[in-house]
């Protein structure tokens, strides 16, 4: 059994990591509102670039399918964006992420496969493992993620689809369903599916402005072709943002239980060593009082 | 009344501006497009440039990174990577980027650079000129 001062330290340390844990579960706490507050506060554009997606698109009709950004890619390799976190500490989320990717790959057998990385995480397992990483997505830093860094993303990725070497392009991050449920999964993004770009407006919005003959009488500037084509990467962009966000705000509810749990299993621990320690203070002091009673005895 | 016109400013980080007005101008990408009360549906793309309103009879006015603008409903929505107020414009920034881009466009055009690398310094340029121009419009 430990000694008395053994247990004193180790009371006092573990009461120092519960108060570390605790002040990590507070950051992760106001992190996640957020990044919550950010991604409401990018639902009205999304929702209105896919709302004018929607509505060109029924101008369109069959002409959408036609656009390469629609198209199977020429190649025959797929590119995956996997979004991970920088840093750890926040639960199953990385793992959670590996898993989704590595069935996803089970699936796909002998499909070659290209990575562009976000999150140090998803790096290291990718290149622990002897993966290529073709890119590492590291400027700016996760956290620090902002429309423009999204949109830089999505315009590489569709050039690199554009480049030929692909068929299609996946995302592969956390979907954010409530503070509780925060689900890796695997998205398509390039090609875009026609039919859900005429159909997503019907599900998002406003009966009357996807509603029969709203279509005719919008004036269009320029014409709805070129319209369009300006429309679809800033939508592209936003379902990258979007991915983003929803991660991010994963990445941070899974921290915080992480580090709740910690702190109360740090608590139960404290408690059960203060107990030990009392009992044991108490022995000796009966040790003692003992050890008293018998000298004076003695002395007798 | 004959008729009022909502106009609405989004852009990815938040709803930048969103009032009641009686006209708007906006930079439109083949020419500045007027919109008035009852105005037809319409879906248009635009430039970087000044939108201007008028509201309560005053003229202000907003910059706006391109974008796009969809008129619906009586509202007229500018959908936009930016849209800055004034007040909001860093003028220190601005400069800046002012200064970065003429630096830019000299040294690209001395040793024939990159076209695109060109086309991304005359856009920031722009934009550095736009926003300085709508920071005029504060002290109106």
């Amino acid at each position: 059994m430990a000694s008395i001062r053994e247990l004193r330290s180790r009371i006092k340390s573990v009461g120092s990591i519960r108060q570390i844990t605790r002040a990590m579960e507070m950051v992760a706490t106001t992190k996640l509102r957020r990044f919550q507050e950010r991604a409401v506060a990018s639902r009205p554009y999304s929702q209105e670039i896919s709302g004018m997606v929607t509505r060109l698109a029924s101008m369109l009709g069959d002409d959408v399918g036609d656009r390469p950004l629609f198209k199977k890619g020429a190649g025959e390799r797929t590119l995956i964006l996997l979004v991970t976190s920088d840093r750890g500490l926040c639960g199953a989320y990385n793992s959670n992420v590996f898993k989704v990717l590595e069935t996803w790959l089970l699936e796909h057998p002998g499909k070659p496969v290209d990575t562009f990385v976000y999150g140090r995480k998803g790096y290291q397992y990718l290149t622990r493992r002897g993966r290529q990483v073709e890119r590492f997505l590291v400027e700016p830093p996760l956290e620090q993620t902002d429309y423009r860094a999204a949109a830089r993303a999505a315009r590489e990725l569709t050039n690199a689809f554009l480049s030929g070497k692909y068929s299609e392009v996946v995302v592969l991050y956390t979907a954010f369903e409530s503070v509780v449920r925060y689900v890796p999964k695997v998205v398509p993004f390039l090609p875009i599916e026609a039919a859900a770009v005429q159909a997503g407006g019907a599900k998002a919005g406003d009966p009357k402005a996807s509603g029969p003959g709203a279509s005719g009488d919008v004036l269009l500037e320029p014409d709805a072709g070129t319209l369009f084509d300006r429309l679809v990467p800033r939508y592209l962009e936003t379902r990258i943002y979007n991915a983003l966000l929803e991660s991010l705000t994963s990445e941070y509810a899974s921290r915080r239980v992480s580090m709740k749990n910690a702190t109360d299993a740090a608590k139960t621990m404290q408690n059960a060593l203060k107990r030990v320690y009392n009992r044991k203070r108490q022995e000796n002091i009966t040790k003692e009082l003992l050890d008293i009673v018998g000298g004076s005895e003695a002395l007798r | 009344m004959a008729g009022s016109l909502t106009l609405r400013v989004i852009t990815p980080e938040r709803i930048a501006f969103d009032q009641t007005v009686e006209a708007v101008r906006l930079p439109g990408a083949d020419g500045q497009l007027g919109i008035l009360p009852r105005h037809a549906n319409m879906i248009a793309a635009l430039d970087v440039g000044l939108m201007r309103y008028r509201a309560g009879g005053k003229e202000a006015a907003l910059f706006v990174s391109g974008g796009f603008c969809e008129v619906r409903d009586s509202t007229v929505r500018v959908v936009t990577e930016a849209g800055e107020r004034p007040a909001e414009i860093d003028e220190e920034r601005a400069r800046e980027a002012e200064r970065r881009a003429r630096e830019r466009l000299s040294q690209g055009r001395a040793q024939t650079g990159e076209p695109l690398d060109i086309l991304r310094a005359e856009a920031a340029l722009r934009r550095a000129l736009m926003r300085l121009r709508a920071r005029e419009f504060r002290s109106e």
